[in-house]
């Protein structure tokens, strides 16, 4: 579903120096498969996950989703891609403020649907994730848990076929860590997602299929020490 | 926390917030400069005429005074020799013109003698006393001399009341020496020889008394039994009040125009700190924590406060300063029947009002949002209003809309209920705001529904965001406050302007040419002189009249007098009826012994058509009341009677104007021509068309307004300004929240769009019920204009101006923020994954 190859990119640091951010990754996610990329900070996660949701392009390499070369969208159609076939979920959950949790999960339908039909499709979501009391309560009445799970109802809102989740639990206790995986575990499976997730919490790479280490832009196997849940 | 450390915090703080806190301290300083200007410009007003006049008088306190403008014999040795007087001095008073090599100027020749240095008046320290009693010269202060180019020891020519000459100026006044008087538009000469300019030997127009302390009693009954029936003993101080009376419409809506823009002032400060809120309550929340009490913590917030609030009034009171010396220049018109000058008198308590309302302003924008955070410690949004206080909030809203209705549509009995009226439509707009925000956003969220786009939802829920609410319903508040002080008193002034016009005309149409003494102080044709004969060619002039008019003092008013000649064929301005029927109220006048009375001073002296008056002229006449009319466009309000009945009056041959009514065919130009040929060219006089003459005073009504136009061009600016800098600055902290929803996939144009919807609907829906409350605060004020200062007024609904108003506020603030928000709507989607 998702594959990169050879992905470079450069950043120009203040001095001068020339950084490399992301050297030569070559990855492949495939449908129903969740990925987790660890690695400290500053080791390119960030930058990986942009070039992959073409808010930047690479200097080299290929990004494939499905069928079609990412790297070389225009900002048109990066926008357009990333409003239908990706489901973003971030550490910092951006509701848009004074809106209810339905308007805020159905957020990306509204450039392709009618407000009321756009609700109407991710109520049975929202239902699904145990929101179905809080449909209209806005952000500032919902736990940050129950944020974080209107942001992933936002994201897989426009049925996308790939889902990148930075630092998805960022914010969230280890209870509320264990309750959001397993949940974006489940849903990955069921919707036959490729998912991608950044994290350095072994716990939450723990709930992937697969976890990868960035390290100083290059990628390689993780081993976890740790043991996982 | 000392105070040191206090204010360290604070220049930590500014440093980033810097943006904010100059956004706030400019419109706070909007606010302070309109106010300041404002009150210089009404202070000016009534301080330059009471200096001209406390400089005469000295420390007299009682005067024997002459009646409409007319002269009395100088009984001086006889206010002497009554028992209880200390000191006395007799003055004569002359309207006239000056002119020079650069120009002409209005003037009050004011003859003197040397007992005035007795009564101390500021007046004649400037001069020798072997000037005052011996030269057949004049003084003038340098800016009048300067302004018509003539230097000391030049002739200076004079046209007083159709008498000309040329007279020497031997002393050119010092500001050092005259104090305020150097300003005013006087000239000063012996009184001898002022007499023997203005042709009036032996005569005087007052007689200054100073009496011996507590005889003051005891000296105005023996100045009664001088003055018999033919003069008034009143107060030495007594024109300053009757300049406070004529000069009232003029300051009053000044005065509600400044405290217009120190509202606009207020809320755009107001909205610029809200924009600081979230940042000074982490700061409350830090302190907290790390172990400050709530005093330390007010004293924190005071400090913001006040240094905002010093700052900015500082500024306001400099960039007002120069407001009031390069814009509100004082109205002349009054100077018709005051003299007054240009001088710009700062007073104290100017500086102290504007700066208490600054920092009034400061406090209340920097503690006010501010509460909930010293209460106790947890965020919560800007504002959260319970359902029932907002029920609350809509019903008092909606109570003082009807009572400021009920006001219109009773019409204001006097100015203070028209004021009440203005209040309560003005507190019913604000309360009333929210709710028709709420309305309008509603109604745009309905229509929106069925739209397949971000644009309207993102401009929708942000509008009705808790958090921002305060903020924007202050932006709203902006433009209404903003919209409706200038829709409702230019409206009024649009209708006092058409009903000044129609005034000019009606006056003006009385003659059709017109012989009158020259200077624009005499454009209602009040100065008199000896009519000559003149012969006109009689296919050209069928026949001249004499009209007579002048300024007479009844009560606290300075009225205008006017005789129209029997044979005019309105002698009565048909247009300024207010109660009585025109053609038998002409009928009457011209039988004579009827007279047409302004309705404010008829309201006042209890006076009713049909009721018996005594015209307290220099031979009092008893005259009845045919009908009540407008005040004719001078404040204090007018009489109009036959020119007969007003020479009876005033005991006098004399006239004001003569009127020339052509032969058919005849142009006004040709008539004009023919009477300054028959006037011949050694004459004082000026013979002006009908058109002309209306021409003029239309320009000087106008010229009277225009401090108005000025305040409100001002108010829509800085509404403007404030919106669109308010607006700016709540966009630019939202850049995070647009590059989170360029992560979701939305482009730069549906967000910018949306912050122009967003811009649009909260600046539309402001301007939009300011008009509307701007039009019912239009016919408040025009029917107070009508009701209680009788002006005359010609309504209309001024629907174009407050559509004007409405579009040029909104339109230009979008405009500002459509470049801001764009610009802002350009943050990199990467920013928003760091």
């Amino acid at each position: 579903m998702l594959e990169l190859r050879d992905v470079v990119k450069h950043f120009a640091a203040p001095g001068g120096e020339v950084v490399c951010a992301v050297d030569g990754v070559s990855l492949s996610i495939a449908g129903g498969e969740m990925v987790a990329l660890y690695g400290p900070s500053g080791s390119g996660k960030t930058t990986l996950l942009k070039l992959i949701a073409a808010l930047m392009r690479p200097d080299r390499g290929s990004i494939r989703v499905g069928d079609r070369e990412i790297a070389t969208l225009n900002g048109r159609e990066a926008a357009a891609y990333r409003l239908h076939e990706v489901g973003f979920i971030r550490q910092q959950p951006d509701f848009v403020p004074g809106a209810t949790a339905i308007d805020n999960a159905a957020l990306k339908l509204f450039d392709e649907l009618r407000r009321g039909a756009a609700r109407q499709r991710v109520e049975p979501l929202l239902h699904q994730l145990g929101l179905g009391e809080r449909l209209r309560h806005t952000a500032e009445q919902l736990s940050t848990g129950e944020r974080q799970r209107v942001l992933i109802a936002r994201a897989l809102s426009t049925e996308p076929a790939l889902l990148l989740a930075d630092e998805p639990t960022g914010n969230l206790d280890s209870r509320r860590s264990r309750e959001v995986m397993e949940l974006l575990a489940q849903l990955c499976h069921e919707r036959d997602l490729a998912t991608l997730l950044v994290t350095h919490d072994p716990l939450v790479a723990g709930y992937a299929d697969r976890a990868l280490e960035l390290h100083d832009g290059q990628l390689r196997s993780y081993v976890a020490d740790a043991t996982y849940p | 926390m000392r105070l040191s450390n206090v204010a360290g915090l604070y220049a930590m703080r500014l440093r980033a917030q810097l943006g904010q806190e100059l956004l706030a301290l400019i419109g706070i300083a909007v606010g302070v400069s309109l106010l300041f200007a404002a009150l210089v410009a009404n202070t000016s007003l009534t301080g330059s005429f009471e200096r001209v006049s406390m400089g005469v008088i000295g420390d007299a306190r009682l005067q024997l005074a002459a009646r409409g403008g007319a002269f009395m014999p100088d009984r001086i040795d006889a206010v002497r020799r009554l028992p209880g007087v200390a000191a006395a001095a007799e003055v004569i008073e002359v309207h006239g013109e000056a002119s020079g090599p650069a120009g002409r100027r209005s003037i009050e020749l004011i003859g003197v003698t040397p007992d005035f240095a007795q009564l101390r008046g500021a007046m004649t320290r400037g001069f020798s006393y072997a000037f005052i009693a011996n030269v057949r010269a004049i003084g003038l202060p340098t800016p009048l001399a300067d302004s018509i180019g003539v230097a000391l020891g030049q002739l200076v020519h004079l046209d007083l009341s159709g008498r000309v000459a040329d007279a020497r100026v031997a002393v050119r006044l010092q500001d050092s020496e005259t104090g305020g008087l150097f300003t005013s538009p006087i000239a000063i000469a012996p009184l001898r020889y002022a007499q023997e300019l203005s042709g009036h030997p032996g005569e005087v127009s007052r007689i200054f008394v100073r009496p011996l302390p507590g005889r003051d009693a005891e000296v105005s009954r023996g100045l009664r039994e001088l003055a018999a029936r033919h003069a008034d003993v009143l107060p030495a101080d007594h024109d300053a009040a009757l300049f406070r009376q004529a000069s009232e419409p003029t300051n009053q809506s000044t005065a509600m125009f400044s405290v217009f823009s120190a509202m606009v002032g207020f809320l755009f400060a107001l909205s610029a700190v809200l924009l600081t809120v979230p940042q000074r309550r982490r700061l409350v929340v830090d302190l907290r924590i790390e172990g400050y009490g709530p005093s330390t913590i007010l004293k924190v917030l005071l400090f913001d406060a006040l240094a905002l609030g010093v700052l900015a009034s500082a500024l306001g009171i400099l960039v007002g300063d120069q407001f009031a010396r390069r814009l509100f220049s004082a109205p002349t018109f009054l100077q018709m029947a005051f003299p007054y000058g240009s001088g710009r008198i700062v007073t104290f308590s100017s500086v102290a009002i504007a700066a208490a309302g600054g920092i009034l302003a400061s406090l209340i924008a920097v503690l006010g949002p501010m509460v909930s955070s010293l209460a106790d410690s947890d965020e919560r949004p800007a504002i959260t209003v319970r359902r029932g206080a907002q029920a609350t909030v809509v019903a008092a809203g909606l109570a003082l809309l009807a009572a400021g209705t009920a006001i219109v549509v009773a019409a204001p009995s006097s100015a203070g209920v028209a004021i009440v009226g203005l209040i309560c439509l003005t507190l019913a707009m604000l309360l009333l705001l929210p709710r028709l925000l709420d309305g309008i956003v509603r109604g745009l969220d309905l229509l929106t529904q069925g739209v397949r786009s971000i644009v309207a939802f993102l401009a929708i829920t942000d509008l009705r965001d808790p958090a921002t609410r305060l903020r924007s319903l202050a932006v709203a508040a902006t433009g209404a406050v903003a919209v409706f002080g200038s829709v409702a008193l230019q409206g009024a002034h649009a209708d006092l302007q058409r009903g000044l016009d129609r005034t000019s005309a009606d006056l003006s149409s009385i003659g059709d040419v017109w012989v009158v003494a020259p200077g624009s102080a005499n454009l209602l044709a009040t100065a008199p002189f000896h009519a000559p004969a003149l012969r006109p060619p009689k296919d050209i002039i069928d026949r001249i009249a004499a009209y007579r008019g002048s300024f007479l003092d009844i009560g606290d008013r300075r009225v205008f007098v006017f005789g129209a000649p029997r044979t005019a064929r309105r002698p009565i301005p048909h247009g300024q009826m207010i109660d009585g029927e025109t053609v038998r109220a002409t009928r009457l006048l011209r039988a004579g012994g009827w007279a047409v009375v302004s309705s404010a001073l008829a309201h006042q002296q209890g006076w009713r058509v049909g009721d018996r008056f005594t015209l307290r002229a220099p031979q009092p006449i008893s005259l009845r009341i045919s009908a009540l009319s407008t005040n004719m466009g001078w404040p204090p309000g007018a009489i109009v009677l036959n020119a007969d009945d007003y020479a009876r009056a005033w005991a006098s041959r004399d006239v004001s104007a003569l009127h020339a009514t052509l032969a058919p065919g005849v142009t006004q130009e040709q008539g004009a021509r023919a009477l300054r040929a028959a006037l011949g060219s050694h004459t004082g006089l000026d013979v002006q068309t009908a058109a002309q003459r209306e021409r003029d005073q239309r320009v000087a009504s106008r010229e009277g307004l225009t401090r108005l136009t000025q305040i409100a061009a001002l108010v829509l600016v800085s509404a403007m300004i404030a919106m669109a800098a308010a607006m700016a600055g709540m966009i630019w902290q939202r850049r995070a929240f647009l590059a989170a929803m360029k992560v979701e996939g939305y482009g730069t144009a549906e967000l910018w769009q949306s912050l122009l919807l967003e811009a649009t609907v909260l600046m539309g829906a402001g301007c939009i019920v300011g008009a509307m409350f701007g039009l019912l605060g239009q016919s408040l004020l025009s029917r107070a204009l009508t009701v209680v200062t009788g002006f005359p007024v010609d309504y209309s609904t001024a629907l174009l101006g407050a559509v004007l108003s409405c579009a040029a506020v909104t339109a230009s603030a979008v405009a500002i923020i459509a470049a801001f928000g764009h610009r802002a709507a350009r943050v990199p989607a990467g920013s928003a994954l760091r």
